[in-house]
């Protein structure tokens, strides 16, 4: 994401042959390291060891043994299992739920990625502007993204309130009927996919405004002079600037839309009737309510490579039609 | 170290993956962890043969609770009075969850830990699911060993733990469903003062309760959600002559079941004697709906919220009978604590549930007191005769309470996936043979996966 219009490193000259314990081109062959390149070992164990080691224990082996859970039939909390090698997931396959909660996930993906891009990029050009009070409103779209999201969900649980909430009490004074958001399928959805964008768009804003103010002046006044208007210059010049932003943001909101738990356990545990039940909830609710520890590892499994295919096409396919100033 | 780097070196892919190939070395090594393949029965054989006269209780223990009925105080005042008679033994309450099944879920999640309470809330759709994971230990070795007059616990309360000739847990904030009603909607709408007797009666009653409630209101309002909707159908289902299953058979294709879900659908979506609540009992003492299901547990909370005089009743009768389930908790201790700790827990929770705390308890929530000495105390008695609504949940006790199908209860994940089923027909509006036939497959194999193999 960073520039690279900066010179390139010069590549070390002659880096193979000074790389040690390394033997001599050609068919390997056993050689005593120096004591040199044994202390050059040593410090690189010294230095990248405790790191790679954390990494292995607390990422990379969960992450083992949850595809290795996801081969048994285990109850969560039983001392026993059985092994059914890929029964969970063809399970998962033939559920006839599986299609509903991967249209939830992607409905709440596309609305929560797609809305929170348009309105943190409508929010940092007006935040962006010379207001009253800038520094102010900044913090304030800012500050829910620091919030819990289970203290939020908990807030926004009184707002929806169809009979006492304040957004019941607003409908009404314009006379319409507030639908009721917890039990009516559709709505739940919606009111979730709301608070998501809430809570969220505060950290896309702050990442355009940043965006925002590398745009070189100059190159608006140069777009001002041949008489492009606003939009034009927003259009030609702004949006392709911002471009390599827009890309990081997707990426990372879209892994982050994939994940999110919080809210959805706060507001709706996934209810009514499944209707707000995303991959990631699924995975909760398999694992901790109904105990099938084994199947939710494998639906664990199907989110994982699923973050990892839509990780490899963006960074492989869309960032090559991003323009890097 | 005193040496410079040599600044060319960088670690080649070959080093890293060297460093890699160590790890996952490691890994595979450590990631034996967790449970046994192939094992046959997980059910326990749990602390047999413990010598308890030659134990000395632990001098601290941990107790998990969701504070049932807003009760922290509550079990704080009860810790304290137990600390007055047991000062070496301190007793760390600790908010496990908001609900059972969040207690429940997180003591599942650490039982492959030592991080694990010595007491743990044990509710009517967990307790099984501790029993059959060898998570808890029995306590009649150790009750015995503390002369806890066992005889004095309420027979149905204390026998809803028991299997395999030993008891699991002890009943602690034990409730039944009860009706309440709102006898200032109910006099204004020309009624008598009492609850019900039947369904079919408060369906006579609804076109005069809906006078007196809002339009968004209703004569009857009822939550969903686990833990909850599948505990109050049971009334329903089993008045209609029908049950959730026979033992572990699933029974939900029966005509009499059938009956029940078609009565479920049309006090929502026909007569609409029914609405649907996320707060029901916020929503009746609001005055949004007349009555409502809730459990006793609710009863000293429903008082202090409504501005009216809220009236209790049995849950009404169906066309062929009736039936009230027992719920709430019980408190278990687990298995893998040391004997020592298990002794503390097991003193502590006998101090908890004797005659005096159990009427503590209740004349502070509402929940049912579990010894039958307690009920005709002196405690319970002046409660009684202050606030005779206390009383209705005891004697619905002893004239209607049943126990409760099975499948709900020792099936893992069975309430849960029985909720599915009545909130298909109360939300969506599926008919009851539709809703009822995408479940019980799912029981069917809740079943035979978690509970077959371990019996």
């Amino acid at each position: 994401m960073t520039s690279v219009s900066s010179p390139v490193r010069p590549a070390p000259p002659e880096r193979r042959r000074t790389i040690p314990g390394r033997a001599p081109a050609g068919r390997a062959r056993f050689t005593r390291p120096s004591p040199r390149a044994l202390r050059t070992w040593l410090a690189f164990l010294l230095l990248a060891g405790p790191n790679v080691v954390l990494l292995l224990v607390f990422v990379y082996r969960p992450l083992l043994q949850s595809f290795y859970y996801s081969t048994l039939q285990w109850n969560m909390g039983s001392p026993t299992a059985r092994s059914v090698g890929l029964g969970n997931y063809v399970e998962w396959f033939q559920d006839p739920t599986t299609a509903d909660v991967m249209v939830t996930t992607g409905v709440f993906m596309v609305a929560t990625v797609g809305g929170s891009l348009v309105l943190g990029l409508g929010l940092a050009l007006l935040l962006n502007r010379r207001l009253k009070g800038r520094g102010f409103a900044r913090t304030v779209a800012f500050a829910p993204y620091v919030l819990s999201g289970v203290a939020v969900g908990m807030l926004w649980l009184f707002i929806f309130d169809p009979r006492y909430g304040l957004l019941s009490a607003g409908l009404r004074a314009i006379g319409l009927d507030s639908p009721d958001w917890y039990t009516t399928s559709p709505w739940a959805l919606v009111m979730i996919i709301v608070v998501y964008l809430w809570k969220n768009v505060g950290y896309v804003a702050l990442i355009y405004l940043a965006g925002l103010q590398a745009v070189p002046l100059e190159l608006k006044q140069a777009a001002a002079l041949d008489g492009a208007s606003s939009a034009r210059t927003f259009r030609s010049i702004v949006l392709p600037l911002l471009a390599p932003t827009t890309f990081f943001l997707t990426v990372t909101t879209l892994l982050s839309s994939l994940q999110s738990f919080d809210i959805i356990q706060a507001m709706t545990k996934g209810g009514p009737l499944g209707s707000t039940t995303t991959l990631m909830y699924q995975i909760y609710e398999e694992g901790f309510v109904t105990g099938r520890a084994g199947y939710a590892s494998a639906v664990a499994t199907i989110l994982f490579l699923l973050l990892l295919v839509v990780t490899v096409v963006q960074l492989r396919f869309v960032e090559k039609k991003v323009h890097y100033a | 170290m005193n040496q410079p780097l040599p600044a060319q070196w960088s670690p080649s892919r070959r080093d890293v993956l060297r460093l890699g190939g160590l790890g996952a070395l490691a890994l595979s090594l450590a990631a034996c962890a967790g449970p046994t393949v192939g094992g046959g029965s997980s059910a326990p054989s749990a602390s047999a043969g413990t010598d308890w006269s030659k134990i000395t209780p632990a001098s601290q223990i941990t107790w998990w609770s969701n504070h049932p009925g807003a009760s922290k105080a509550i079990e704080e005042e009860l810790i304290r009075r137990f600390n007055a008679e047991h000062p070496d033994i301190a007793v760390k309450l600790v908010t496990a969850g908001a609900g059972y099944d969040e207690v429940a879920q997180r003591f599942q999640a650490a039982s492959s830990s030592n991080n694990l309470p010595d007491l743990v809330i044990a509710s009517d759709v967990w307790w099984f699911r501790y029993y059959l994971n060898g998570q808890v230990m029995p306590l009649d070795d150790v009750f015995a060993h503390l002369d806890v007059d066992v005889a004095d616990y309420n027979p149905t309360l204390y026998g809803d733990y028991a299997y395999d000739s030993r008891h699991w847990a002890v009943p602690y904030a034990r409730s039944t469903p009860l009706f309440y009603y709102n006898k200032t909607m109910w006099a204004a709408a020309g009624l008598p003062d009492r609850g019900p007797g039947t369904w079919a009666e408060l369906a006579e009653w609804a076109p005069a309760l809906r006078g007196q409630v809002p339009t968004d209101g209703a004569p009857l309002g009822l939550a969903t959600g686990t833990s909850w909707a599948a505990w109050w159908f049971e009334n329903m289902l089993w008045g209609h002559g029908g049950q959730y299953s026979d033992e572990f058979t699933v029974t939900l294709d029966t005509p009499q079941a059938l009956a029940a879900g078609d009565f479920l659908h049309d006090l929502f979506h026909g007569s609409k004697v029914a609405g649907i609540g996320t707060d029901t009992g916020a929503d009746f003492a609001a005055g949004v709906f007349a009555s409502t299901i809730g459990s006793t547990g609710s009863l000293t909370g429903l008082l202090e919220a409504a501005t009216f005089e809220v009236g209790t009743a049995y849950l009404p009768d169906g066309p062929s009978g009736s039936g009230t389930p027992t719920g709430g908790t019980g408190l278990a201790i687990p298995a893998s604590r040391t004997p020592e700790q298990q002794l503390a827990a097991a003193m502590f929770l006998s101090f908890l549930t004797d005659p005096e705390n159990t009427a503590y308890f209740s004349q502070n929530t509402g929940y049912m007191p579990v010894r039958t000495s307690a009920v005709e105390g002196e405690t319970m008695s002046s409660i009684y005769a202050a606030t005779p609504q206390f009383r209705t949940a005891v004697d619905q006790l002893a004239e209607k309470s049943r126990s409760q199908d099975w499948v709900r209860v020792f099936v893992p994940g069975g309430d849960q996936i029985l909720t599915e089923g009545i909130e298909q027909i109360v939300l969506k509006g599926t008919p009851a043979a539709e809703a009822f036939a995408s479940i019980a497959p799912r029981l069917e194999k809740a079943y035979q996966e978690n509970v077959e193999p371990s019996l």
